[in-house]
C-alpha cells in the first residue's frame, strides 16, 4: 500500500473500531457472560472456571493485548464518533434511528460501568500481584457483596444489559458497514437473529445476577493454588 | 370546514451569518395551493400579519414537480420539497425554516454546494472524453439498468443529509446521497472503469466508514432511493478495496 495519509488513517481507525467491537471485545463478552453463568450450576464449577482462567500462561499479556488495549481503543473512537454526530431521534423517531441513539447511550453506560467493574476487580488484581491475589475467593466475595444490595444489582444489570445491547446491535451495524448484509430483507432478517442472540446473552447475565443475589455462598481459598 | 385564511410562520435571515428572526403572514385560503404558491403570494404582497411591509421572502425553486430538489426546506419541522407540500394537508400555521445542515444564504435559501463538491470528489460522471477513443458503450443488462434507474433519480435535494444524525453543519461527512452516487456510477459498465477511484474517494475522513447506520436517510428520501442498500453495498466494496490495497498493492 502506498503512503498512509491522515485521511486513510481515519478510515482505517473507524474500520478498526467496528472490528474490535466484535473481535476480541464481543467474543470476550460472550465468553465472560457464558462462563460466569456457570455460577447458576454451582459455586465449585464457577470457582474452577476462575482458577482455570487465572492460571493461564501469559495471562497478563493476553489481557492487555486482547482486552485492555482494544477496549480503550474502541471506547476512545466510540466517543469520537458519538461527538461527531448530533442525535435527532426526537424529530425523526424511526426504528433504526432509535438503535443509533441507544447504541451511543449504551456505549457510554458500559464505559462508566467498566470503570467501576474493572476498578473493583482488575485493579486489585494488578495492585496485589499474582502471588498475593487469590482470584476466586476475592472475586466471589466481591460479587457476593455487590449483589446483596439493590444498588449493586441495578448497577450490574444496567451494565450487563447495556453491554449486551451494544454488542448485539453492534453486530448488526458491523454486518451492514462491512457489507455482509446488503439488501433490505437481509438487513431485517439479520436484525431478528441478532435480537434473539442478544436475548440469550442477556438471559445468561440476568441468571447469574439472580443466582448471586439469592445464594451468596462464600468460598474457601483457591482449589488449584 | 371552509378555511378563510391560512397562516405562514417563516424563519428569516437577511444575509449569511445574520441573526434569524420570524415573520408571520396571513394569506387568503385557496384550494390546491402549495407552499411555493403561498411564497409567490407573499412576494406579490409582502405584508406581515401585523400589517408591516417587509422585504419579500426569498427561496429557491425551479422545476415545481419534485425533480430538481432546489425547493427543499423544513416544513412543519419535516424536511421536504415545498412544491409538493400541499396546503390542504398541512397543519396550520405552516412553519417554514431553511434546512439546518447547510449554510443559509438568505431566508429559505441555503447553499448546498457541499453536495456538489462531494460529487466532484467521487467523479460523479462517466468519463467518455480522453486522448484516445474508449469505444462504444457496452450493453447494459436490464437487471442492472433497473437498479441504476432507481439510483439515477437522486436530485441532490439534501433531505437525506438534513435528517442524518451523523451529518452536521461543521463536520466533513459526505452522507447517503454521495455514497449512493458512487454505487450508481460504478454500476454503469463504462463508469466502472473509474470504480477504484470512486471507492477510494469515500475511504477517507467523512467517507463511508463514518456512517452510523441510523438509516433516517432512506425514510426521508422523496425519491425512495434504496439508500441503505447503497450504503451497505459501498461498505462491502470499500472493505474489499481495503483488503486489496493492503495485500495486492
Ligand atoms: S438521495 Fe434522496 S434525499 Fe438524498 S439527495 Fe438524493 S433525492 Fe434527495
Amino acid at each position: 500500500m502506498s503512503k498512509l495519509t491522515k485521511e486513510d488513517l481515519h478510515f482505517f481507525l473507524l474500520k478498526l473500531h467496528s472490528l474490535t467491537g466484535i473481535v476480541p471485545i464481543g467474543i470476550f463478552l460472550t465468553f465472560h457472560l457464558a462462563i460466569n453463568s456457570l455460577r447458576t450450576v454451582g459455586v465449585r464449577q464457577y470457582q474452577f472456571s476462575i482458577d482455570l482462567i487465572n492460571n493461564l500462561p501469559f495471562l497478563f499479556g493476553i489481557e492487555v493485548l486482547f482486552i485492555y488495549v482494544p477496549l480503550l481503543l474502541h471506547s476512545a473512537l466510540g466517543f469520537y464518533i458519538t461527538f461527531a454526530g448530533r442525535i435527532n431521534v426526537r424529530r425523526y423517531p424511526y426504528y433504526h434511528n432509535w438503535m443509533y441513539t441507544l447504541q451511543r447511550i449504551t456505549g457510554a453506560v458500559v464505559f462508566a460501568f467498566l470503570v467501576y467493574h474493572m476498578g473493583t476487580t482488575v485493579v486489585p488484581k494488578i495492585y496485589y500481584g499474582k502471588e498475593l491475589f487469590d482470584a476466586a475467593p476475592f472475586l466471589i466475595d466481591a460479587m457476593n457483596r455487590e449483589f446483596q444490595t439493590w444498588g449493586g444489582r441495578t448497577l450490574y444489570l444496567a451494565g450487563i444489559f447495556s453491554a449486551v445491547f451494544h454488542f448485539a446491535n453492534g453486530l448488526w451495524g458491523f454486518c451492514v458497514s462491512w457489507g455482509v448484509i446488503v439488501g433490505p430483507a437481509a438487513q431485517r432478517n439479520a436484525g431478528v437473529v441478532f435480537i434473539l442472540f442478544g436475548l440469550v446473552l442477556g438471559l445468561l447475565g440476568a441468571a447469574t445476577v439472580v443466582e448471586f443475589s439469592l445464594h451468596p455462598v462464600p468460598v474457601a481459598p483457591s482449589l488449584a493454588g | 370546514m371552509t378555511r378563510e385564511t391560512i397562516a405562514l410562520k417563516i424563519k428569516r435571515q437577511d444575509a449569511p451569518g445574520a441573526k434569524p428572526y420570524w415573520n408571520v403572514f396571513k394569506l387568503p385560503y385557496l384550494p390546491h395551493a402549495n407552499v411555493i404558491s403561498c411564497l409567490q403570494e407573499i412576494q406579490r404582497n409582502p405584508v406581515t400579519a401585523d400589517g408591516k411591509t417587509v422585504t419579500p421572502v426569498t427561496w429557491d425553486c425551479n422545476c415545481l414537480e419534485e425533480v430538481c430538489g432546489s425547493c427543499t426546506m423544513l416544513i412543519n419541522g419535516r424536511v421536504r420539497q415545498a412544491c409538493t407540500a400541499l396546503v390542504d394537508i398541512l397543519e396550520d400555521p405552516i412553519v417554514l425554516k431553511p434546512m439546518s445542515k447547510f449554510p443559509v444564504v438568505r431566508d429559505l435559501q441555503v447553499d448546498r454546494s457541499r453536495m456538489f463538491e462531494n460529487l466532484k470528489k467521487i467523479k460523479g460522471w462517466i468519463e467518455i472524453d480522453g486522448s484516445y477513443d474508449i469505444g462504444e458503450g457496452p450493453v447494459f443488462p436490464e437487471k442492472i439498468r433497473e437498479k441504476a434507474y432507481a439510483l439515477s433519480q437522486c436530485m441532490t435535494c439534501g433531505c437525506c443529509l438534513e435528517a442524518c444524525p451523523q451529518f452536521t453543519l461543521t463536520n466533513d461527512f459526505m452522507g447517503a446521497a454521495t455514497f449512493s452516487q458512487v454505487r450508481y456510477f460504478n454500476l454503469h459498465p463504462t463508469g466502472a472503469m473509474n470504480k477504484e477511484e470512486r471507492l477510494e474517494a469515500v475511504m477517507k475522513s467523512g467517507g463511508i466508514a463514518d456512517c452510523g447506520n441510523a438509516q433516517v436517510c432512506v425514510e426521508v428520501c422523496p425519491k425512495k432511493i434504496p439508500l441503505t442498500e447503497s450504503i451497505a453495498e459501498i461498505g462491502r466494496e470499500t472493505t474489499l478495496q481495503l483488503l486489496k490495497n493492503l495485500v495486492l498493492k
